[in-house]
């Protein structure tokens, strides 16, 4: 009760600190937030109270002049960078602060925080367009206290850690940590940029870590660059039903599944790393999902030693053979060259139908009008009524290095069988080939039965491909209808370099098309 | 053991009460004393003010002159910012142990209501003397709530009885929520009771506190309560356009359907608004659908509901509890694709073998609902839970609604069996 009257204060505080809230204001509301404020929700009190004007006490601001007290608490990012707008600056430890700055602001303010860890038992929830949230720095992984640091564990309620819905969206330079659900989600926005954020819980490989590191999702024109995800019981750095994205230059371990594109249309994935997660970087479709991925474009990232076990707490996920490398399933135009695959114990990269982890077609049909987004040039699978998203096709793959992959398929448990699948299979006879196509009942490649070799689906695989082997699985044929494994490894169609009939090389209706950023 | 009537009584009182909120937060106490000490004798009569705008009118004519012939400020104003203190709107009185409204203020139940770790809630709606809500058209944009005028005020408060089977028991008032209708969008926000002050005050960073109480089954349960931020409003009241990818804030719960009930006083809820004058367009009742009515739970176990009736009940408390994120225009639950809000027909969607989207705890299970088996189903396994990761609803529950999940049990384990496993 005593807090709520604290919260008036706070608020008309903060009003006065806004930089362009109080114009023709040339007191200096900037501060020394050792002697004002303590860790708890009281210590705002004293900021709060602190309105003699020669006591600055918690932001820095444009017109304040006093740049030079605050550049210990906002060394990186401060108010002085936004001409435009209202900017609101936190020191750390001034949670109360924050939490009525984000709710406080609008359409085109900045919200600085400060050097230091701010301890939060709620989500920072941003509602606004032009809204920019950054810090001081993400600090390195383990460690919890350099940089700007959003810690969570105390929260309360499921919530995110930063939950932002609103058009040209920045977060930049700051850490997530703990949150119970996701670390940062934006949704439904339009143009989205986040650097150097690093989202992360404490505890490694545990099922109670929340689902998503950095989610963008819904959104269109999406940028996540030099960015960082650690732990994350389902996708560090998940890219969910959008539109025009560029994931470049980040890291992604520890987590599930480490990089995800899902339903995503026009992508441009590069310079990523991703290690030491289960899956390292996926690319897929959901079924049902009106959003029907495309146009996406994976080259240049490193992708090794992805052998964790599987810690998801449920979810699709769950699936994720331990040593994936790459997956793309449900998935067309794609292409996928110029990365390093190294030490992914089951597979480096596998090109699945969607109807190997969901049988029933009608689970992936969407009605023609329900359809989102461009989906002109894709031979999708339709009835007339309905378009379906399982058939995987379109795909290039060219040009990768393979190394150390596929010596230990053994794992996954039985929540992953496709691993257990190609344990089964391959038997005494690792390494598991490098490259592997799955489908069920399209053509597959059946030496006995040439009606299954027209390569229909257009999967491509470049000569180039250094120390890669290819195995085709037609998985109907490798279980029987109890869904028991009856297939052998001399059941795999397994040409060598070029590969033939998958030597094609080019797309059906032209190259990949990159994202429209603009 | 709330009620929400006012009296003549209260009324005559309210005349003497100034707009108040000039001076600070000592002033109001007064106020709050007095509305109290004449108040708590004369609501338990149970009548009310809102028989017709005429009564209504005279009452506040009465008090007014009582005070000098100033007439009551009420409201806000739309073309500025809201208010710090609740008592600035001019709508509600609390004198420790129930709300009593104001002129203008038509309390409102609701057939079906969101389920918020047991809480009591007191709802309201103010609608500026002169103006008029309109009955929504079937297509109308905003989810089917009644289209209402610039200046209206939908207040809602939440309070915890220390023991829910003690109806003397002390009551514990700890926010009141408000929306807001400026001329192009909804505005929520929460105001915390400081009862020190005598006032709710406007919390825009929200609170997290246990409340502790024994319950209704008189079971001792403590809440994770939260109060949510300005901004964590929108994670339920957030709607996408139906064309184009604006979002919009909107009112829940005053739909047709839902307010469809007898009032406090006797009257239907529809039927009173209309008569009052502030709500036009309404059908003949008969006409109006109504969500089933979530008092029968203490009447009527699940197991004794008739087939439709279940199926209804179920729909409906699924609209309520979860459909505000799960529709297909949720902010929030879209990109889930599982679609609860009591019109949906597609099975699929409303999580019929559908396997989870992506985010969240399943439980080690694969569908949202699997036909003819309850423990076998993540809506069950995620509605049951009381665990922070696992639980739906994100926001607003930290225990277990027994009732309701005996009842989306019963629905689901009634459905023809089907193991969801395709051929």
């Amino acid at each position: 009760m005593r807090q709520a009257k604290i919260s008036v204060l706070s608020l008309l505080t903060l009003g006065v600190l806004a930089t362009t809230g109080c114009p023709g204001d040339d007191s200096a509301p900037a501060a020394d937030s050792g002697s004002t404020t303590s860790a708890d929700g009281t210590g705002t009190t004293a900021v709060a109270e602190t309105t003699d004007p020669g006591d600055t006490t918690a932001a820095g601001s444009e017109e304040s002049g006093t740049t030079g007290d605050n550049s210990a608490d906002f060394p990186n990012c401060s108010c002085d960078e936004f001409e435009t707008g209202t900017c609101y600056a936190v020191t750390a430890d001034d949670e109360e602060g924050l939490q009525i700055a984000a709710n406080t602001m609008g359409d085109g303010d900045a919200l600085v925080l400060g050097l230091g860890v701010f301890e939060l038992d709620n989500q920072v929830t941003i509602r606004g367009d032009d809204i920019t949230v950054c810090g001081q720095g993400m600090g390195e992984e383990g460690n919890f206290e350099m940089g700007t640091i959003l810690d969570f564990a105390s929260q309360a309620a499921q919530s995110n850690g930063l939950d932002a819905v609103g058009d040209r969206f920045t977060v930049r330079d700051l850490a997530l940590v703990d949150a119970k659900k996701d670390g940062l989600r934006v949704e439904d926005s339009d143009f989205v940029t986040i650097q150097r954020v690093r989202a992360t819980w404490r505890t490694e490989g545990s099922s109670k870590n929340g689902a998503y590191g950095l989610y963008p999702v819904s959104s269109n024109h999406v940028l996540i660059e030099d960015s960082e995800a650690y732990n994350s019981a389902d996708a560090g750095i998940y890219v969910g039903q959008c539109q025009n994205a560029i994931v470049r230059n980040n890291i992604a371990m520890g987590n599930v599944a480490g990089i995800e594109i899902e339903n995503t249309q026009f992508a441009d994935v590069y310079g990523n790393h991703a290690e030491d997660n289960t899956g390292g970087l996926l690319i897929f479709d959901l079924p049902g999902n009106p959003i029907f991925g495309r146009d996406i474009s994976v080259h240049d990232n490193v992708v090794i030693n992805n052998n964790r076990t599987n810690f998801a707490a449920g979810g699709t996920v769950q699936a994720i053979p331990v040593g994936t490398g790459t997956f793309a399933m449900a998935s067309r135009r794609v292409e996928i060259f110029n990365n390093t695959y190294a030490d992914n114990a089951t597979m480096d990269i596998a090109l699945i139908s969607g109807l190997v982890i969901e049988g029933n077609e009608e689970s992936w049909g969407i009605p023609v009008g329900e359809v989102v987004g461009d989906i002109d040039g894709l031979d999708l699978p339709t009835d007339g009524k309905l378009v379906y998203s399982y058939r995987t096709d379109n795909v290039l793959v060219h040009d990768n290095t393979h190394s150390g992959s596929g010596t230990n398929p053994t794992l996954s448990s039985f929540e992953q069988e496709l691993g257990l699948l190609l344990a089964f299979v391959y038997g005494a006879n690792l390494p598991v080939d490098s490259l592997l196509y799955g489908t069920i009942g399209e053509s597959s490649f059946d030496p006995a039965d040439p009606a299954m070799n027209s390569n229909d689906n257009h999967i491509c695989l470049g000569d180039t491909n250094d120390g890669a082997t290819f195995a085709s699985l037609n998985i109907g044929g490798l279980l029987n209808d109890a869904g028991e494994i009856i297939g052998t490894f001399d059941d795999l169609y397994r040409p060598d370099a070029p590969f033939t009939p998958f030597d094609c090389g080019e797309f059906q209706a032209g190259p990949i098309i990159p994202p429209d950023m603009d | 053991m709330v009620t929400r009537s006012t009296t003549t009584a209260a009324l005559a009182v309210i005349g003497l009460l100034g707009w108040g909120c000039g001076s600070d937060g000592d002033g109001a106490d007064p106020s709050n004393d007095a509305t109290g000490s004449s108040t708590s004798g004369g609501t338990t009569a149970g009548s009310t003010s809102t028989g017709s705008t005429s009564e209504a009118a005279d009452d506040t004519s009465t008090g007014g002159s009582s005070s000098g012939g100033e007439p009551e400020p009420q409201g806000f104003d739309p073309e500025g910012d809201a208010p710090d203190l609740l008592s600035e709107y001019g709508l509600l009185d609390w004198d420790g142990s129930q709300i009593t409204y104001r002129e203008n203020v038509f309390p409102y139940d609701m057939n079906t209501s969101l389920f918020s770790d047991f809480a009591l809630k007191d709802r309201a709606i103010f609608i500026p003397p002169g103006e008029t809500s309109t009955y929504p058209e079937p297509s109308y944009p905003d989810n089917q709530v009644i289209e209402y005028p610039v200046g209206t005020i939908i207040v809602k408060s939440f309070m915890f009885p220390a023991d829910f089977t003690d109806p003397e028991s002390a009551i514990d008032l700890i926010e009141t929520r408000v929306l807001l209708r400026y001329p192009d969008e909804w505005v929520a926000l929460p105001y915390v009771w400081d009862h020190e002050l005598g006032d709710a005050v406007l919390t825009v960073q929200g609170d997290t506190r246990q409340v502790t109480f024994v319950d209704p089954e008189g079971t001792e349960q403590t809440a994770n309560y939260l109060v949510p931020q300005k901004n964590q409003c929108a994670e339920c009241h957030e709607l996408k356009e139906e064309k184009g990818d604006d979002t919009f804030i909107t009112p829940i719960g005053p739909n047709p359907r839902n307010l469809n009930r007898i009032g406090a006083n006797g009257d239907n809820q529809l039927e009173h608004m209309a008569e009052a004058g502030v709500l036009q367009g309404l059908p003949p009742i008969g006409e109006v659908p109504q969500t089933w009515d979530d008092r029968s739970f203490a009447d009527t176990p699940v197991d004794e509901l008739d087939p439709e009736t279940l199926v209804r009940a179920a729909r409906d408390y699924l609209d309520v509890n979860c459909a505000h994120c799960h529709n297909p225009r949720g902010v929030s639950g879209i990109s889930s694709q599982l679609f609860l809000n009591w019109d949906n027909e597609d099975e699929f969607n409303l999580g019929v073998c559908k396997a989870p989207g992506s985010a969240g705890n399943s439980g080690n299970l694969d569908y949202d609902i699997v036909p003819g088996n309850a423990d076998e189903s993540i809506l069950i396994f995620r509605t049951e839970s009381e665990n922070v990761g696992n639980m739906m609803p994100l926001l607003g529950r930290s225990l277990v609604h027994g009732d309701g999940i005996a009842l989306l049990r019963a629905w689901i384990d009634a459905m023809p069996p089907n193991d969801c496993v395709s051929e």
